[in-house]
């Protein structure tokens, strides 16, 4: 079988393949992806031990960095489809790149979880040998594994120019992505004895803040590439809509936060008011989530009314890096009360909030992750073209 | 066929923790303070001397609270977590993935990673154990000095456990969650 014909890549040698043009992205990619490595050393000898997580706390910084992972590809999905699904012309030219981050990034997202699920294997086998359909779990693994398929089946579609199909694969990874990507929202909706995270809130903010991170990272990636020179038209084009979208966008999410932690501390409901305040006075959470990832992006839009495109690169860059203390609260937030049932003093200290830090491991396999997907770009923009796209469709 | 549950005449408790020995000799547990099926919370003395709440300071067992409707059977996503011809709330450790989901949805903090078989584990009232070998008791109750703990089948109306708490005012441990507990505590 050739696979040049089911899915067109340039034909070049390894030597050529493995030579990037820019040393430094290319040094920082190899030692991340080694410190995964590393990391992944370290965890297969030791297991969980090897992780700063405990029984009070079993969720740590690897799921974060799965759900900053997944997040980030379901919401380049989004913000690819509005080329190639949607049809509108004004965005088709970015299309192919973001569907392409959105496989790039999941993929490094299954990576990262793949060292924290204590048998990865075994989920394979007994989530369809015996699946526990009560599960947000159980769906949202599910979901994404569909997604991605269909991610890179309308991958193919898009390489290949067949834009008519590309769409009805799209469509269908979309579709499925927002699923996949609401159930890990109610993942943590479904935690009923967890007050801070129970109900509505994290489903829909999860959509709502992929849409946003898709955007951050689609100017990450077109400011990458277009590096000290100016953007092409049809690029800008997209990139300027993209930009007022984005303020949009933010103004929602501030409006969401503020009314989540208005009610969230009304009335002084226990474990819920108070957690909340505990949130309230973490810098992780006013530096990170706040201004990093909403305020700095989002003063820049309103200040050059949505234009300044170049200097919204670097204001993604930050986002992202809120994006990436938005994750990681909400996990550690979500544990932060105690679920001790009457057990006052003896195995821990009298009622505080659960302390958690990640180990070394943690860290090496977390941001190996970043390694891992910048490798997984860079072998795609070297082997297919994914700017290119047809005039008409 | 039954439907197991645990009374707990909780004032009767004297903090020996002969239970928490018993549990651990009985299925095997690790040593190590995550590591354990049941617990006696200590609630300290509230107030300074001389003005001293004696009220305040009790000894509360706890473990598993065997949910009817248990929220870490609910999120497994492979059915590791399961309902016994008995009602008992067990784990199948050769489905359990080890995603911890289990953990953070027990409003109880009952289950923890054993080591043994690197899943997680939970009180299952000496399924594996006493149970299996026809044994009609489980290691916490045998070895209580005190008798706090009562254990039998809720479906046997003539089964001690019946009685008592036909007989005696008992809660249940956050109840207002829905998760119809069948450890009773006697007040």
């Amino acid at each position: 079988m050739d696979l040049q014909k089911i899915i067109p890549y340039r034909k070049m040698s390894l030597k050529e393949l493995l030579i990037p043009e820019n040393k430094f992205m290319a040094f920082v990619a190899v030692a991340l992806t080694a410190l995964f490595l590393i990391g992944v050393g370290i965890y297969l000898v030791h297991g969980h031990h090897a992780y700063g997580v405990t029984r009070q706390h079993p969720w740590g910084l690897l799921i974060a960095v799965y759900i900053f992972f997944v997040v980030s590809s379901t919401g380049l999905c989004i913000v690819g489809s509005f080329g190639d699904v949607f049809g509108f012309k004004d965005y088709m030219s970015v299309s192919k790149r973001a569907i392409f981050g959105s496989i790039v990034t999941i993929l490094a997202g299954f990576a990262v979880i793949a060292f924290e699920i204590g048998h990865p294997v075994r989920m394979m086998i007994y989530n369809v040998l015996s699946p526990g359909l009560t599960s947000a779990i159980w769906w949202m693994g599910t979901l994404y594994g569909i997604y991605l398929t269909f991610m890179i089946i309308e991958f193919i579609f898009l390489v290949r120019n067949d834009m008519k199909r590309a769409k009805v694969a799209g469509l269908i990874g979309l579709l499925v992505g927002l699923a996949a990507h609401s159930n890990l929202g109610g993942v943590f909706g479904f935690l009923n004895a967890r007050v801070v995270a129970n109900g509505v809130f994290y489903p829909t903010y999860f959509i709502l803040t992929a849409f946003i991170t898709g955007i951050y990272l689609i100017f990450l990636m077109y400011g990458y590439k277009y590096r000290g020179q100016d953007f092409p038209s049809d690029i800008a084009k997209a990139l300027t809509n993209f930009m007022k979208i984005q303020g949009l966008l933010l103004a929602i999410l501030m409006f969401f936060e503020t009314w989540k932690m208005l009610t969230g501390v009304y009335g002084g409901m226990p474990e819920r008011a108070d957690v909340i305040m505990h949130i309230l006075h973490t810098k992780s959470f006013w530096l990170g989530e706040v201004l990093c990832g909403m305020v700095i992006p989002f003063v820049l839009i309103l200040a050059t009314k949505g234009s300044a495109i170049k200097k919204m690169v670097w204001a993604s860059f930050i986002g992202m890096i809120g994006i990436f203390y938005m994750r990681y609260d909400l996990v550690h937030d979500a544990q932060l009360f105690p679920m001790q049932t009457l057990k006052i003093r003896e195995y821990q200290l009298p009622p505080s909030f659960v302390e958690y830090f990640p180990s070394s491991t943690e860290i090496m396999i977390g941001i190996g992750g970043v390694g891992i997907c910048l490798i997984l770009y860079y072998l795609g923009t070297k082997l297919f073209d994914l700017d290119t796209m047809p005039e008409h469709h | 066929m039954a439907r197991y549950g645990m009374a707990l005449d909780y004032k009767n408790c004297i903090n020996c923790k002969a239970c928490e020995v018993a549990c651990k000799e009985e299925n095997g547990i690790l040593l190590g303070a995550d590591k354990h099926r049941i617990w006696v919370g200590v609630k300290e003395i509230e107030g300074e001397f001389p003005l001293l709440s004696i009220a305040s300071n009790t000894f509360m067992p706890s473990q598993c609270q065997q949910c009817d409707n248990a929220p870490c059977q609910e999120v497994c996503p492979t059915h590791a977590t399961y309902y016994d011809e008995n009602g008992v709330v067990r784990v199948d450790p050769d489905k359990c993935i080890l995603c911890s989901y289990c953990m953070n949805a027990c409003p109880y903090d009952a289950r923890y990673v054993d080591d043994r078989t690197v899943t997680v584990d939970k009180c299952n009232f000496c399924s594996d154990t006493r149970l299996a070998r026809g044994e009609t008791t489980t290691a916490c109750q045998a070895t209580c000095p005190t008798k706090v703990r009562i254990f039998g089948d809720l479906d046997d109306p003539e089964s001690e456990l019946s009685q008592v708490l036909r007989e005696r005012e008992h809660f249940t441990l956050k109840t207002h969650l829905g998760t119809e507990p069948k450890l009773f505590y006697l007040i």
